[in-house]
């Protein structure tokens, strides 16, 4: 898996000029925008599509049929790109939470408390959105996995679009629902979120196994 | 070192249905036209597509038991895919580091550098050769027991080719317990190479022969239509209608030489012996 890591990293050096330009642009909009979760998730998001444009460096030219005649089984590549989606999305949720935390704190908008809290409720959203993911991306390769991607996004803001509206409908006002809830069933809450990210993660993980194992190249 | 008994994959009407054996100190040579079931082979060895039907053992060990750590003991080129061409020699080094054990990386860089292939440059931006060179390269320099190389010399001229077939023989030199299974389209690098060469053809095994045989005892006969009617033709694999009379394809060339003094005995090469195969018709 190692192996597969560094091959990995050293394909991400191809995204290098993008790498730093969405780095800019994070810094530049928790400067200038205040909703720190849209910062985050986007930083998330970007992690996570890295780990989908390493899938398709691997498809290219037939690559995948060479990958698997090394020492490597369908079992240990799927698993490092899991570890590759968690240390991308990972990293992007780090950078995103702490320019964001930063920016807040500099602008004297945001405290340190409810910054740190407000990225840990959006660490589930990084894990759901590479659990729903990585299976389709693995599923799907070419034109249709582009397809994929964008429906999955899409698919995505949707849904954080209807829950806004139902919850405005409802009544609920979600920017003070945080400094509603004590802070014990926040942590609880967060917790359990949490607990539910790493679930789909483990679930989507073996469906990606699956899905591996039953390809031929 | 490999055994396929019975192998059968069906695509659409293609149905590939093999059976063949590398073994021990030997270069076993897979020969056929271009979609003959040579790669479909390949891909079955390695894992790559699940057989419909038979049975491979690898280094005396089923494949469906054959596990990705004991793939250390393999070194594979094939023949349209490769590290990604994203990546250069020098990103490769630490990858191979990683997935072999047994990698040695001073003799792949002094390959490299023997060979002139940049360690710096993107592998898509290479030619065929220096893509071909580095696939070798990198099946021979983790000191595995099989090789299995799928048209490991295409694209290659003559010297490089040449060069890249010492290595192979040098590969075989340093360990009797080695083997390999290499298809190629060049009949000139399997007669150097090859212990014995089997021969593909619409997904069958249609010859299997050392290579000294057949360069030794195979022949084509070359007659008219009075010397097609009276010569033996017990020793004949496959006859052709030409426009002076007929090519037959013998594997008892010295029966006719001194039997049939007369006739025009032309010496077998892999190439005709695939020809007559192909296009000739059993008697």
């Amino acid at each position: 898996m190692r192996g597969l890591l560094i091959k990995d990293l050293k394909l991400m050096r191809n995204m290098g000029n993008s790498l730093i330009i969405i780095l800019l642009v994070a810094v530049g909009m928790s400067f200038y925008n205040s909703d720190m979760s849209f910062i985050v998730v986007y930083m998330a998001v970007i992690g996570t599509t890295f780990t989908s444009s390493t899938i398709s460096y691997d498809e290219f030219d037939n690559g995948n049929a060479f990958l698997f005649s090394l020492p490597v089984s369908r079992k240990d590549y799927v698993l490092e790109k899991y570890l590759f989606a968690l240390l991308m999305g990972g990293t992007g949720w780090l950078v995103g939470s702490i320019a964001s935390i930063a920016a807040g704190a500099a602008k004297g908008s945001l405290n340190l408390a409810e910054g740190m809290m407000t990225a840990l409720v959006l660490l589930p959203v990084a894990f759901c959105l590479s659990a729903f993911l990585l299976p389709l991306r693995l599923k799907f390769e070419g034109e249709k996995s582009r397809i994929v991607m964008i429906i999955v996004m899409g698919g995505f803001l949707l849904v954080a679009v209807m829950v806004a509206k139902l919850a405005k409908g409802l009544g609920i006002d979600l920017d003070t629902l945080g400094e509603r809830i004590p802070e014990m069933s926040a942590g609880a809450g967060i917790a359990v979120a949490l607990g539910i990210g790493i679930a789909l993660l483990l679930i989507s993980c073996q469906i990606s196994i699956k899905i591996m194992e039953h390809k031929e190249f | 070192m490999l055994k396929i008994d019975n192998l059968n994959k069906s695509y659409g009407t293609f149905r590939l249905d093999c059976s063949m054996e590398v073994l021990q100190g030997r270069v076993t040579g897979l020969v056929g036209q271009n979609g003959a079931g040579k790669s479909t082979t390949f891909k079955a060895v390695l894992g790559l597509i699940r057989p419909d039907g038979g049975r491979i053992e690898i280094l005396g060990k089923d494949s469906s038991q054959f596990s990705a750590k004991e793939k250390q003991k393999l070194g594979v080129v094939l023949s349209n895919a490769g590290f990604s061409g994203y990546l250069t020699i020098k990103d490769i080094v630490p990858v191979m580091g990683s997935l072999y054990a047994r990698f040695d990386k001073t003799f792949f860089l002094e390959q490299v550098r023997r060979f002139g292939l940049p360690d710096n440059q993107k592998i898509k931006e290479f030619s065929t050769g220096m893509k071909a060179k580095l696939k070798v390269l990198t099946a021979i320099s983790h000191r595995a027991r099989l090789l299995i190389l799928d048209e490991p010399t295409a694209g290659l001229d003559v010297v490089a080719r040449d060069e890249l077939l010492e290595l192979l023989r040098a590969f075989m030199e340093q360990d009797e317990d080695r083997g390999i299974l290499v298809s190629s389209h060049i009949s000139g690098d399997l007669e150097t190479l090859c212990d014995d060469i089997y021969m593909l053809h619409n997904g069958k095994i249609i010859l299997h022969e050392d290579t000294d045989v057949l360069l030794d005892d195979y022949a084509v006969l070359k007659v008219d239509e009075q010397q097609y009617r009276t010569i033996e033709k017990r020793y004949i694999l496959r006859c052709r209608k030409e426009s002076f009379g007929y090519s037959c394809l013998t594997n008892q060339k010295r029966f006719y030489m001194e039997n049939y003094p007369k006739l025009a005995v032309l010496k077998g090469s892999i190439d005709e012996v695939i020809m007559m195969m192909i296009r000739g018709e059993a008697l």
